[in-house]
Parts: structure tokens; C-alpha cells; sequence
């Protein structure tokens, strides 16, 4: 774009990252290689680029010897990349003109017994990186305004909370619920395990002051039918289904709190034979009364047991393969509570996994009432029969080595959360991507919780994984915090990578037109005749036009054609064959 | 500045709200808190006690459950809090008292002497390289050594020496060798003092002294060691430069045992709660036993597996079936040292067979739990916060204040209100600074 | 197929070189995710990141054969959760075409690969790239297929 009309000057730096990399790849041999390279004029390698004394290293060459391309060769750009473009940016060099190469996640790591083979592709991604590195060229650093308003999708507890933290800061918020009511699955809840509040004890007061609040906009029977735009800059078509009406609204944010749906777990432990067979969900949902009563004849339960991770924590089998989270210590309190009802109680486990802040306390609770917790092996799941007489469990048990049965009044089952059934859908409308347990994706799992790859928008609660109504709670928090940082710096900066139509080349075929996902290249009839015109604001940079133009009329910065041919030359044509370097 | 709306321009010009905030604790919740403060354009005191910003994490070798090294995700973390231009950095500083309310307390902080400057150190090492002196590193869990003018890591934030003034012997050739003058053995610690309108608690965990279990021997026999002691000696940057080797005769050790659940879930021993991060670290710490010796054998001891959050129960499996880790249910009675063999062996009863057995290893690596830090009750205590029996702070409701103490405008986050591990600390970061913008806005129902 | 598998002489020593284009959201994340995981595969394909497999030209796949890759891989986005809506699809659309001008060009359409990994699905990533070097190590190298 900007003439970069210089000759390049690439410095290249090469990771030991510890012994992660250099444990396996010979780094100072890939930095040696790295020397002989066209337009190279330094190349090392250091323990560390990414600490302050590696990233001072790279300030240093490139005031030093005037690098006006910079290559490093660490770990995954995905991590990384915004560390090193910062860095060189703060030497003065647009941000475009530094290349990464991972050496780490795609090389090092899943080649740990191959050294020699390991190095000699690391030195064929360096050969790649630094060819592409010369063809670089400089972009403009684009912000835009912020719109400061936060479109937050689901009315359960994360979403109430976050629509609330939200607008007492002091920003506008709309709150998009598919049903009539607020306040999803913990409404329902007559028993919130392991609270002692009922849900709606809990709910009522956020649904208030959700509903009282002047800056939140709640949209009831609504459901978000259309989404489109970037980081600062969302319009959302949002659909309510009693009117029938569409309201296009504009945001800055977004925070997903779509939350989870009880799996319900046909097929398993006979659910669905007998009434008298629910799970913790349904039992979460039954009127509080004094006595337990069985669904099926309404008579008093005596015996009631439990089965834990019913759905959950099946290695092998798709979005169930994951711990539920919130199951164990739900299952402690609900025993310990119902014990003082009823008979016996006896809980089947695997693990018991109560994990939270009081929460072992509840199940030591439970096992001084003498609720019976009893062990079954991962590969022998228990077996339930349904018969005319009612239900019968038989199991092994781990601990005393035998088989042991069981007649329960009710039977329990603690089934797993699992994503909403269109979590699909909404994740394609969101641009999201879900990990093995179906539910959406994080920016990163330890560090990044919260955010997502598309910047500006969050997730919170159940959406971003199984777990608990105060857990959900303090991520609704936290990403709220995201949500508001970007609306209280009013401006963010938009990546530069999209893609540009040479008029001069454009045949007016219109195929980049109908290419475009996004709508974002329309005909210039200012001109005669008509050329495509790319809307950068509307460009999401996939490069899908570029590919398909006939005519070779579309650049996609930071992607060209030359870039990538570049790469495919390094790696395939030997050293020899590439043209000398430049000293 | 944060775009305000009118109303609020208000609010906070008639209850003189500090547009400041502070954060205790520079570990990554407290990092965490910070930067999303900061980044809605308030300003940041953060204090942190020792030389560097960086807490635990930046201790450990990999992070669980997705094998990324610590240092390559912490690090620009560690730098981004560094650079931003909202965050003040206190480091090696003591909070010394707290007045006033939310809206408006008045901090007092001592920064300690650490007698090299910061605006001029450039963290070159030429002072460490000259210095005599040689002591434990207590990065290192005493386990490699550091000299009396030191970082404790190499990524270390700031990148300023600090001399330890109890191992210095004032032999001046740190004065010397250092060409900027950064070097002053007449520094004395400096008193600050400011306003700020919220106040975050991030003041992370101690692990359990294991030597507290005589029977399971650590601090009696070789090559039984703990959790902290294992991350220092699979680290790249540690005492052994990444060789997971028996400290006692350097050789590899072809069969480790992990005993998880050591000062956690024990009344008798005044921690009855769960410690949340043991079982995963335990099976991280294995797997990477296994990285570093794929031959060698990895076996944990437990009472349940508690891989619960998002991930973990897929490592969990995966560390089973394709590692070839071994788990062994049963919680570890005695481990002691076959004086025939040299080898140390765990005596175990096996819940699963109901059978008492003796198994051999090489090194044992015991996996403590967490508990607050020594000092939280004296810190919060300035704060006119106390904790409850179990040693943390209180949160006011699960619900509706979970990470709000009960002393409004001062919140709390990370494991100061309970063991947690890295994603549940930071998340709880991020919801704290919502909270604490909340009040330097000037907004709430208040 | 036309292939003369049987003329082929196999030199010693001889590895694949394979070309792997993966775009940035889905299949480069499941590679990272691979090495994250520890899983181990054949060192012998290069990948090079693009934003979406949409962008890949068929161009790119048949010069990169000519200059001498063993085998090209191409993986992206499952269809339907591409992460720009529907790149993947118009590379589908284009990969029946570009498998037509392989096969005409004489050389063993075996040795191009279109899969789809998400960014979860390390192991999936991770057995394509074995498959496919498999795959091309029994069928030879690629010089004596160009006529």
C-alpha cells in the first residue's frame, strides 16, 4: 500500500524458549541458516524473545542496523504475534512488517523425537518466513469510534448480571431474551443447590433492577436473527416473536450469555421408562414441599438414591466428554437436605468432586447424615431395571469388592450441561468457535477466559463452559469489565488486512461480488464502465475475492499473491536455486 | 479519559470520588484487575511485596490443561502491566495502613530499599555477575542459588536488581562494575501516600508445609520433594536448567510417584476444604515426568480426581490413555527409604482392592495444598476486614457480591478468597475491576 | 487415474515434501492445539497460514506442485463454521475443478488433500497430515509424474 520502495532489511531472531524449543530444534544452527538468506542482515538466537531483555534485543537491532523487517521464530502467532508487532512498532516499524514463525506449537512440540528433522523444518519455515518478510509492505494503523452500547444475548443469571455491572458504570445495554421471562434455568429452580436460597430468591432482585434500570433496554421473546459488523462497530437484527417486528440495533460489544440446556439423558439408567426416574434439574424444579413425593403415585419417598456424571465425562463420545462441574456438590446438599426427608439416600459416583468454597463441608455433611456414597467402576457403569414393582439398581462397588443392589422410591440422575441445542447456529452468526465440549471457544483458556478470537465480543456463564450459578455470576462481572473497557476508551484499532480492487485491472465480472460473504464489494458506477470497489469498513479480510477474481484485480494486503507464492518457492526451490542475496 | 455521561460528570464531582484505584498483590488475578482498571482509562497503584510482579505462575514450568509454558503466556502479561501507562508499579512494598471510605481512602505504602534505582537500572547483570555473594534463591524454593544483587527470574518485571541486604557483605564491587550509577547502599525505603476510590485484595496463597506430614518425609528423606520444588526442576530457567534429575545423586529417576491431597481435605490438620488445583497440577506434573522419560514409570496417588473445569476432565483422559500415566486411588500412608535398595517406597492402601501395598520409586513428589498467606489476616485487618476460620477473606454473598468484601468499595479476587486455579483467578480479576470501576465512576445503586 | 506408480523410482532417502495451507481460525489453531497436546505426526509438511481457505487460488496448489511438493494439504473450517461464513465453501466449490486439472496435468490427484479440522480437533489435524504423507511416500516422488 505505502511505497515500501527500500530494500529490505530483515533481521531474524530465533527462540530458545527454554528448552521448549531448543530442547529439540538446533536453534543456533536455524540461525546460522537464517544468515544466508536474501536481504538477511542479522540473525541470532536467545533464550527468551518474548521477555523484556529479548524483546529490547529486537529494539535494539533494528535502530542499531536499521532492520526495516523483522522475523521471529518462537511459538504461535496466535500467542504471541501483538507482543512482537507492539515491539517493533515502538522502534519505529509499521507493524505489517514483521513476520512470525512457529517453531514451537508446530514444530518442536509435535516432533519431540525427531531432532534432525524437526530443525530442518524449522529452517524451511524461517526460509518461508524471511522470503514473505521481503515482500511485506507497510499498512496504515486504522481506529474507529466505539459505539457505548453492549448488546448482551440471554436473560439468565450471567446475562442479568453483566446487563447490570454494565449500565451502573454508566453505558447503555440491550438484553436479548428468547422467552418471556427473564431469568433462565435458575428461575425455575425451587432448590438452587448447593445454595440454601431458592432461585427465584435470587433471581426476583436482579430482574428488578435489570427492569428498573433506565439504561437497559430488556427485549423479551427476542432473539437475535441477524448479526454483522466489527469490534466497536455491531448491528444486530433483532426479531420479536409475539409482533413479529424486527429492531436493527447498533453496539460496541457484545456478551454472549447463552448459557446451557440440561442434557436429558434418554437411554441412560432407564430415564424416560419411569416417572420415578428425573433428573437433578427436575429435581432442582420440584415444588418445596415437607414430604418428597414420588412423581409416579405421589407417595413418600423412602429410598432415594443418586447417579452421578450421567452425559458427563465419557471419554470418546462428542460434547460429553467433559465434567459437568457443578453435579457433585448440587448432589452433596440436595442428599444432605432430602436425608432428613426420607430413609435412605444413596449416591453412585465415579469421583466426587466437590471442589468450591464450602462445598466439601457439604459433602462431609452428607456422610455424617449417613447418606451412603458408594463407588462404581469408569467401565461398569451401574445397571438400572424398570420393572412392574418399581426400580431396581444393581452395581459393583470399588470399595468392597462386591455387587450391591438397590430398590430406590426415586431415582436421580445428575445429567450433564450441555450447549442449547442451535449453539451451532449461534455460533456461526457470532463468528464464535466451540471447543470439544460444544461450548464456545475462549481468546485463550487460562489467560483469556473471557474474550473470544472475534475481538468485541465476550462470553460469560455456562456459554463458555459447564459450571455454576456463582460462577456464572463472576464471569458476567469480568466480561462486563471487557465489555466496558472498550466502550471507555471509545476508539479501537481494526486490523488493515482487507482486500483492495486495481480498477485499472478490473474486467467487471462481478465474481468478487457474489465471493464476498460480507456484501462488502458493490459495482463503482461513478466509472465507465462500472468497476468493483471493495467498503473496507464492511471487509472482514478473508481473501475469498482475491482467490476467485479472474482477472488478478484484487489485492489482499498482508496475504498478496506475491507473499504467499513467496513462501511456496522458499520452502520447495533449494537454497541454490533462489536468487543470491543482496550483499 | 472514559467517556461519561452527564448524570455521572455529576455524581462524581459532588462525592469527590478518587478516580484511582489500588490493587494488593501482582500475581495474575492481581495483574489481571489491573489492567482492566486501567484500561478503561483510571489509574493503578499496584503493590506487590516481592521484586517482581508475576506471583506463582510465574514459578511453574508448564500451566495444565493445556501444556502451554507459563513464562511464554505470563510474559507479555507481566510486560503489558509494565508498560501501561494507567499502572504504577510498586514493587517490593508493604501496604502500611488504609482510612477512609469507598469513594475515598487514603492508602499509605512503604516501599522498601531494595539500594539499586529503578529509573536507572537497566537489568543488564553486570552488578550479579561481580557480586560474591552467594545465598538460596527462594524463586528457586532454595533449590538454586542467586547472589545478594539478583533477579529472581530471568522475565522478571520489573527487570531491576535488588539487593538483599541481610547477605550483603557492602563489598561495593556491584558499585563498581555498574556503568549507570544505578547502584545506592544508602537507599532508604520511601513512605507514599494517595487517594484511591476502590481497592482490590489479590493477595494469592502459601502452599501447605508438607513437612507437617512427618510420615511422608519430606525434609528427612532425599528425593522427596514437593509440587513447587518439581516446577523449578523441570524449568528450562530453573537450578537444574530443565534436567528433572534426584537432586541427591543427579540421576534420572525412572519412576516417580505424585501424592496428591497432602494438606488439603484434612481436618486434622485444620484445612478441610479442598484446594482445587493439586489433582490437576498433580497430572500435569506427571505427564511432564513423562515428556521429559517417556520410559519412566508416573504413578499418582488420590483420593478423587477432581478435574473439573473446562478441559480438564479431557486431560485427565488424555493423560491416561496417551501418556501412559498411571493413577493409583488411594491416599499415601508413609514413604520411606528401603536402606537395601536406596529406593523410597510408598506404602498405600489400594481403595480399590482393599489391600495394604508397598510400591518403589525414585523420587517422590508430593503435592501440597493451598492456604492464605501468612500475612492476609494483618493486611486485610488494616482494611477493617477479618477472615473466617478456614483463613480467607469472606465474600459478602455467592450471588449477588461474590467478589465484594464486606467493607464496601473493597473487593477481592484469586485465591485470597479461596484456593482457585488460573482461569477462575483471572476471570475473578476482571469481574473485581468491573466492581471497583463501578464505584471510580462514580456509578451504582449506592 | 492415469499414474505410472510402477516406472516410479523411489531415491533413497527420499521424504515427502508436503505444502500445507491451513487458514487462521480453525485448522492452524488445531495444529497449535496439536503441539500444545503433544501429539506427534510426520515432520514433513510446511504449513503456511492464510486467513480463510478461501483464499487459497487453485493457482497456488498447482505451482506448488510444479515446484516440486510431494503432496499439497489444504484444511480449514468445518463447512458451515467458517469463521468468515462461507469461505470454505466457494474452496470446495473450486476443489472439484482443480482435481479435474491434476488429473489432466498427469499427476496422481492422491496427492492433494482437502480436509476440514476445527480448532478443537488437533488429532484430526494431526492424522492428515500422516495420512497424506502416507499416503504420497507410496505413490513417490512427484519429478517423475511432471511430463
Amino acid at each position: 500500500m505505502m511505497g515500501d520502495k527500500v530494500e529490505p532489511r530483515i533481521g531474524v531472531f530465533v527462540c530458545h524458549c527454554g528448552h521448549n524449543i531448543a530442547g529439540v530444534v538446533d536453534v543456533a544452527a536455524v540461525a546460522k541458516m537464517a544468515m544466508s538468506l536474501p536481504y538477511v542482515v542479522f540473525s541470532t538466537d536467545y533464550m527468551f524473545m518474548c521477555a523484556d531483555a529479548g524483546q529490547q534485543l529486537i529494539r535494539d537491532k533494528i535502530k542499531e542496523l536499521n532492520l526495516n523487517r523483522v522475523v521471529v521464530a518462537s511459538c504461535s502467532p496466535r500467542m504471541h504475534e501483538p507482543t512482537f508487532r507492539r515491539v517493533v512498532e515502538e522502534s519505529g516499524l509499521n507493524r505489517y512488517l514483521f513476520d512470525q514463525v512457529n517453531l514451537r506449537e508446530q514444530v518442536s512440540w509435535c516432533h519431540m523425537r525427531q531432532p534432525k528433522e524437526a530443525t530442518e523444518k524449522a529452517m524451511d519455515l524461517v526460509r518461508m518466513s524471511v522470503a514473505r518478510a521481503a515482500q511485506l509492505q507497510s499498512l496504515p494503523i486504522k481506529s474507529v469510534n466505539v459505539t457505548p452500547r453492549t448488546l448482551v444475548v440471554g436473560g439468565g443469571i450471567a446475562g442479568l448480571r453483566a446487563s447490570l455491572d454494565i449500565a451502573e458504570r454508566g453505558f447503555e445495554v440491550v438484553l436479548v431474551e428468547r422467552l418471556p421471562e427473564l431469568g433462565g434455568h435458575v428461575r425455575k429452580w425451587t432448590h438452587l443447590f448447593p445454595a440454601d436460597e431458592s432461585g427465584a430468591q435470587i433471581i426476583g432482585p436482579l430482574v428488578k433492577d435489570v427492569e428498573k434500570h433506565r439504561s437497559i433496554k430488556v427485549m423479551q421473546n427476542s432473539e437475535v436473527v441477524e448479526f454483522g459488523g466489527y469490534v466497536g462497530n455491531f448491528t444486530a437484527k433483532i426479531k420479536n416473536h409475539e409482533t413479529g417486528r424486527t429492531k436493527s440495533v447498533d453496539v460496541g460489544a457484545v456478551i454472549m450469555a447463552t448459557g446451557f440446556e440440561p442434557f436429558r439423558p434418554f437411554g441412560y439408567y432407564g430415564y424416560g421408562e419411569s416417572p420415578d426416574i428425573i433428573t437433578l434439574a427436575e429435581l432442582q424444579e420440584l415444588p418445596p414441599r415437607a414430604d418428597l413425593l414420588r412423581p409416579s403415585d405421589g407417595k413418600k419417598v423412602n429410598k432415594l438414591a443418586f447417579i452421578g456424571c450421567v452425559g458427563s465425562r465419557e471419554a470418546g463420545k462428542q460434547g460429553h466428554e467433559h465434567c459437568s462441574r457443578h453435579c457433585c456438590s448440587a448432589v452433596a446438599k440436595a442428599a444432605s437436605d432430602l436425608k432428613d426427608k426420607v430413609g435412605e439416600v444413596m449416591i453412585l459416583y465415579q469421583d466426587i468432586r466437590t471442589y468450591g468454597r464450602g462445598h466439601e463441608e457439604l459433602y462431609r455433611l452428607a456422610r455424617s447424615k449417613f447418606v451412603i456414597y458408594s463407588r462404581f467402576p469408569k467401565d461398569s457403569k451401574p445397571d438400572v431395571q424398570v420393572t412392574a414393582n418399581g426400580i431396581t439398581m444393581r452395581w459393583y462397588d470399588v470399595l468392597s469388592g462386591d455387587y450391591l443392589e438397590f430398590e430406590p422410591d426415586l431415582l436421580v440422575l445428575a445429567s450433564a450441561m450441555v450447549p442449547p441445542g442451535d449453539i451451532a447456529e449461534t455460533a456461526k452468526m457470532f463468528g464464535l468457535t466451540r471447543s470439544a465440549d460444544g461450548f464456545f471457544n475462549p481468546e485463550h483458556i487460562k489467560l483469556a477466559p473471557l474474550t473470544t478470537h472475534t475481538a468485541g465480543v465476550m462470553i460469560a456463564g455456562a456459554a463458555q463452559a459447564a459450571k455454576n450459578a456463582s460462577e456464572s455470576v463472576v464471569d458476567a462481572s469480568g466480561a462486563a469489565a471487557k465489555a466496558v473497557s472498550l466502550m471507555a476508551r471509545g476508539q479501537v484499532e481494526i486490523e488493515s488486512t482487507v482486500s483492495h480492487v486495481i480498477p485499472e485491472l478490473c474486467s467487471s465480472c462481478r465474481t468478487c461480488v457474489t465471493a464476498c460473504p460480507y456484501g462488502a464489494i458493490s459495482m463503482d458506477k461513478s466509472r465507465e464502465p462500472a468497476v468493483a470497489l471493495v467498503t473496507e469498513a464492511k471487509c472482514h479480510g478473508c481473501g475469498t475475492c482475491a482467490a476467485a477474481c479472474p482477472s488478478n484485480a484484487i489485492i489482499m494486503y498482508h496475504s498478496t499473491d506475491d507473499q504467499i507464492m513467496a513462501m511456496v518457492e522458499a520452502f520447495l526451490c533449494t537454497p541454490a536455486q533462489v536468487e543470491g542475496g543482496t550483499a | 479519559m472514559p467517556a461519561r455521561t452527564k448524570s455521572q460528570k455529576q455524581a462524581t464531582a459532588t462525592k469527590k470520588v478518587s478516580q484511582n484505584a489500588l490493587v494488593v498483590g501482582g500475581g495474575v488475578a492481581g495483574m489481571q484487575a489491573a489492567l482492566d482498571i486501567a484500561n478503561q482509562g483510571f489509574k493503578v497503584y499496584l503493590v506487590e511485596k516481592s521484586p517482581s510482579i508475576g506471583g506463582r505462575m510465574a514459578m511453574l514450568d508448564k500451566t495444565f490443561p493445556t501444556l502451554d509454558c507459563s513464562a511464554c503466556i505470563l510474559t507479555p502479561r507481566l510486560s503489558e502491566v509494565a508498560r501501561h501507562p494507567g499502572i504504577k508499579l510498586l514493587t517490593y512494598s508493604d501496604l502500611e495502613s488504609v482510612s477512609g471510605k469507598a469513594g475515598s481512602f487514603r492508602v499509605r505504602v512503604i516501599k522498601r530499599a531494595r539500594y539499586v534505582k529503578e529509573e536507572l537500572c537497566a537489568g543488564c547483570g553486570e552488578c550479579s555477575k561481580e557480586c560474591p555473594v552467594e545465598v538460596p534463591n527462594e524463586f528457586d524454593w532454595g533449590l538454586g542459588f542467586r547472589k545478594a544483587i539478583y533477579v529472581g527470574f530471568p522475565q522478571s518485571t520489573p527487570s531491576t536488581y535488588t539487593i538483599d541486604m541481610e547477605s550483603c557483605i557492602k563489598c561495593k564491587r556491584c558499585e563498581r562494575a555498574c556503568e549507570r550509577k544505578a547502584i545506592d547502599l544508602e537507599m532508604e525505603d520511601e513512605r507514599l501516600e494517595f487517594d484511591v476510590g476502590a481497592i482490590i485484595i489479590a493477595t494469592g496463597y502459601r502452599l501447605f508445609d508438607v513437612a507437617r506430614y512427618y510420615r511422608l518425609g519430606y525434609g528427612r528423606i532425599p528425593d522427596v520433594i514437593h509440587a513447587m520444588e518439581y516446577e523449578r526442576l523441570i524449568n528450562a530457567a530453573g537450578p537444574t536448567h530443565g534436567h528433572l534429575v534426584r537432586l541427591s545423586d543427579g540421576r534420572i529417576p525412572q519412576s516417580i510417584g505424585f501424592v496428591q491431597c497432602v494438606g488439603a481435605r484434612d481436618v486434622t490438620k485444620d484445612v478441610p476444604y479442598c484446594s482445587r488445583v493439586c489433582c490437576m497440577y498433580g497430572i500435569k506434573n506427571a505427564v511432564m515426568a513423562k515428556e521429559h522419560n517417556p520410559d519412566a514409570d508416573a504413578t499418582i496417588y488420590y483420593a478423587d480426581i477432581r478435574a473439573f473445569g473446562k478441559g480438564f476432565e479431557e486431560f485427565y483422559e488424555m493423560a491416561r490413555s496417551r501418556f501412559g500415566v498411571k493413577f493409583f486411588r488411594g491416599r499415601a500412608a508413609e514413604v520411606r527409604r528401603d536402606s537395601r535398595t536406596g529406593k523410597l517406597v510408598v506404602r498405600v492402601e489400594d481403595t480399590e482392592k482393599a489391600q495394604p501395598q508397598d510400591v518403589e520409586h525414585d523420587m517422590i513428589v508430593i503435592c501440597p495444598g493451598i492456604q492464605p498467606p501468612e500475612d492476609l489476616a494483618k493486611i486485610v485487618e488494616k482494611m477493617g476486614i477479618s477472615v473466617t476460620t478456614d483463613g480467607y477473606v469472606d465474600v459478602a454473598n455467592r450471588y449477588f457480591g461474590p467478589v465484594d468484601t464486606k467493607v464496601p468499595g473493597i473487593f477481592v479476587c484469586g485465591c485470597a478468597d479461596g484456593p482457585k486455579d488460573i482461569p477462575d483467578s483471572v476471570t475473578e480479576g476482571s469481574a473485581a475491576a468491573m466492581k471497583a470501576t463501578i464505584i471510580l465512576s462514580g456509578g451504582g445503586a449506592a | 487415474m492415469s499414474q505410472s506408480q510402477n516406472e516410479t523410482v523411489v531415491p533413497e532417502h527420499w521424504e515427502p515434501r508436503i505444502l500445507a495451507y491451513c487458514c487462521n481460525w480453525c485448522s492452524y489453531a488445531g495444529a497449535d492445539l496439536a503441539g500444545t497436546s503433544r501429539i506427534q505426526y510426520p515432520p514433513n509438511a510446511r504449513i503456511l497460514r492464510v486467513n480463510c481457505t478461501g483464499r487459497i487460488d487453485p493457482e497456488f496448489i498447482l505451482a506448488a506442485l510444479e515446484m516440486g511438493a510431494d503432496g499439497v494439504l489444504v484444511s480449514g473450517c468445518h463447512p458451515g463454521d467458517c469463521h468468515y461464513t462461507s469461505g470454505n465453501l466457494k474452496l470446495r466449490a473450486r476443489w472439484a475443478l482443480l482435481e479435474k486439472v491434476i488429473e489432466q496435468s498427469g499427476v496422481d490427484p492422491r496427492r492433494v488433500r482437502l480436509q476440514w479440522a476445527s480448532a478443537s480437533e488437533a488429532q484430526i489435524f494431526a492424522d492428515g497430515v500422516k495420512e497424506l504423507t502416507e499416503q504420497v511416500r507410496k505413490i513417490g516422488p512427484i519429478r517423475s509424474e511432471w511430463k
